[in-house]
């Protein structure tokens, strides 16, 4: 069997039809941006999901010649050189990334299960210590999975397999991911969760697949579990800052306002500059009459975007309802000089004037 | 009873997400329950045949459905649309001229 009917059988690309309709739809998108490194970096994945290693290579190599720097595109070029086998390409890209990334164990991981597999065992031991050193997951997973014991890298046929299932799974995982992604996108959310949880299964260390299963079951209404998934994604990188964000809504949508506010006053706190998040902190400073937050925060938001107008209008009409009437004008008459013809604001404006 | 403004936002926030409008161009926020849609107003997608005619309709039957879904918003007093390329006059939605068409 050769490799390309290896990855096919692995796969097993749930949805057939469904594949072909996604890969027809990404390379319409590439004809349109041929420029977009992300697009050719995902076409790759799919055709290799599908089992079309030469193809998918040619694709890797173009996010890469697009974007030299580009991780995930050279990631997924390196094992597919694994796959088929093809070492030394595999090794140049492996090691040229570890002198990027120094403290990126996956790479390490990576070269540790080349070296493997060519049968160089020191150099795979040390790799894996590297591993262990830059990245307290990877201790903790080869402790597990018996290939770190007491201090050591133990390397026999049984944790050979092990490892090489921990490559793969990365592969597969990110191929579901997209997949998931990808039906999401297309209003499919059923099936996206499926392939989301999949990748979530095969990587649990991965936030983006949690956060992206919060997304879609946050759009189907299942707010519980959105709430677990983007608490899950929080624990794994807790500097995802939009996580909280995203918590924040789903727990207004519950009405869980009390909730809501510890999420988004994080979510501020993690991103200060985006000027929605501000917004979106002062309504609920607002809500629970808290008035001067709920300004500061207004302000702050038309500090970062002065043609925030909708910011502008919740701050007038709060100085409105606060008696302030010269502040209300002054942001009702600043509306007006950026979209004049907005009735409503004239009408507010010759209400109080 | 009266909802609260961030219950109402994050609400339109949904019903845009689950909507087939091009969200990403259009603002919206929420003041003691009257929310405010700005920007401009294009289908992410048409079922149509592809005439001019059939465009508009379904951009106008998409308008009538998201008002609609946003005036079922429990503690929604009124909806203010601006939006640069429709506006709605006499009850209906008409475009503008020589702007962007939805």
């Amino acid at each position: 069997m050769d490799s390309e009917e290896k990855t096919r059988r692995r796969l097993r690309v749930r949805w057939p039809r469904l594949y072909r309709w996604m890969l027809a739809e990404i390379e319409r998108e590439i004809e349109i941006h041929p420029g977009y490194a992300d697009l050719q970096n995902q076409f790759g994945l799919f055709l290799m999901g599908g089992g079309e290693l030469k193809k998918a290579e040619n694709h890797f190599r173009e996010a890469l010649r697009l974007n030299p720097k580009y991780r995930e595109a050279a990631l997924h070029l390196g094992f597919l050189y694994v796959e088929t086998e093809r070492w030394k390409e595999a090794e140049k890209i492996f090691l040229l990334e570890v002198r990027r990334h120094p403290k990126d164990g996956f790479f390490r991981h990576a070269l540790g299960i080349l070296y493997l597999q060519t049968g160089r065992l020191k150099e795979a031991a040390a790799q894996i210590q590297k591993a262990i050193q830059v990245h307290s997951y990877y201790r903790d997973h080869y402790r597990k999975k018996g290939v770190w014991q007491g201090g050591m890298v133990h390397l026999n046929q049984e944790t050979k397999g092990v490892l090489r299932r921990i490559h793969l799974n990365q592969h597969d995982a990110q191929f579901c991911n997209f997949v998931g992604l990808y039906l999401a996108r297309k209003g499919k959310s059923k099936q996206a969760v499926q392939e989301l949880r999949k990748a979530a299964r095969l990587k649990p260390d991965e936030f983006i697949f949690h956060a992206n299963l919060g997304t879609v079951y946050a759009y189907q209404g299942v707010y519980p579990k959105a709430i677990r998934e983007f608490q899950k994604a929080l624990k794994i990188d807790p500097s995802y800052g939009m996580g909280y964000a995203n918590l924040s809504f789903v727990y207004g949508l519950m009405c869980r306002t009390r909730e809501a506010l510890r999420c988004m006053k994080k979510a501020v706190r993690m991103n200060p500059q985006y000027a929605d998040l501000r917004y979106n902190l002062a309504l609920l400073y607002s809500d629970r009459k808290r008035y001067e937050e709920a300004a500061f925060e207004l302000k702050k938001a038309l500090r970062i975007n002065p043609g925030y107008l909708l910011a502008r209008i919740n701050l007038g009409v709060l100085y409105e309802d606060r008696g302030r009437w010269k502040e209300a004008r002054r942001e009702y008459r600043k509306i007006l000089q950026i979209t004049p013809k907005d009735e409503h604001i004239r009408r507010r404006l010759e209400r109080i004037s | 009873m009266l909802k609260e403004d961030f219950v109402i936002q994050s609400n339109v926030r949904q019903i845009l997400i689950r909507s087939n409008i091009d969200y990403s161009r259009i603002t919206f926020g929420t003041v003691k329950g009257v929310v405010y849609l700005r920007g401009i107003f294009k289908s992410a997608f048409h079922h149509t045949d592809g005439s001019i005619e059939s465009a508009a309709d379904f951009t106008i039957k998409s308008l009538q459905s998201l008002e609609k879904k946003i005036k079922g918003i429990p503690g929604v007093i009124d909806i203010e649309f601006e939006l640069t390329n429709w506006t709605k006059a006499g009850g209906q939605w008409i475009p503008k001229k020589k702007q962007e068409d939805g």
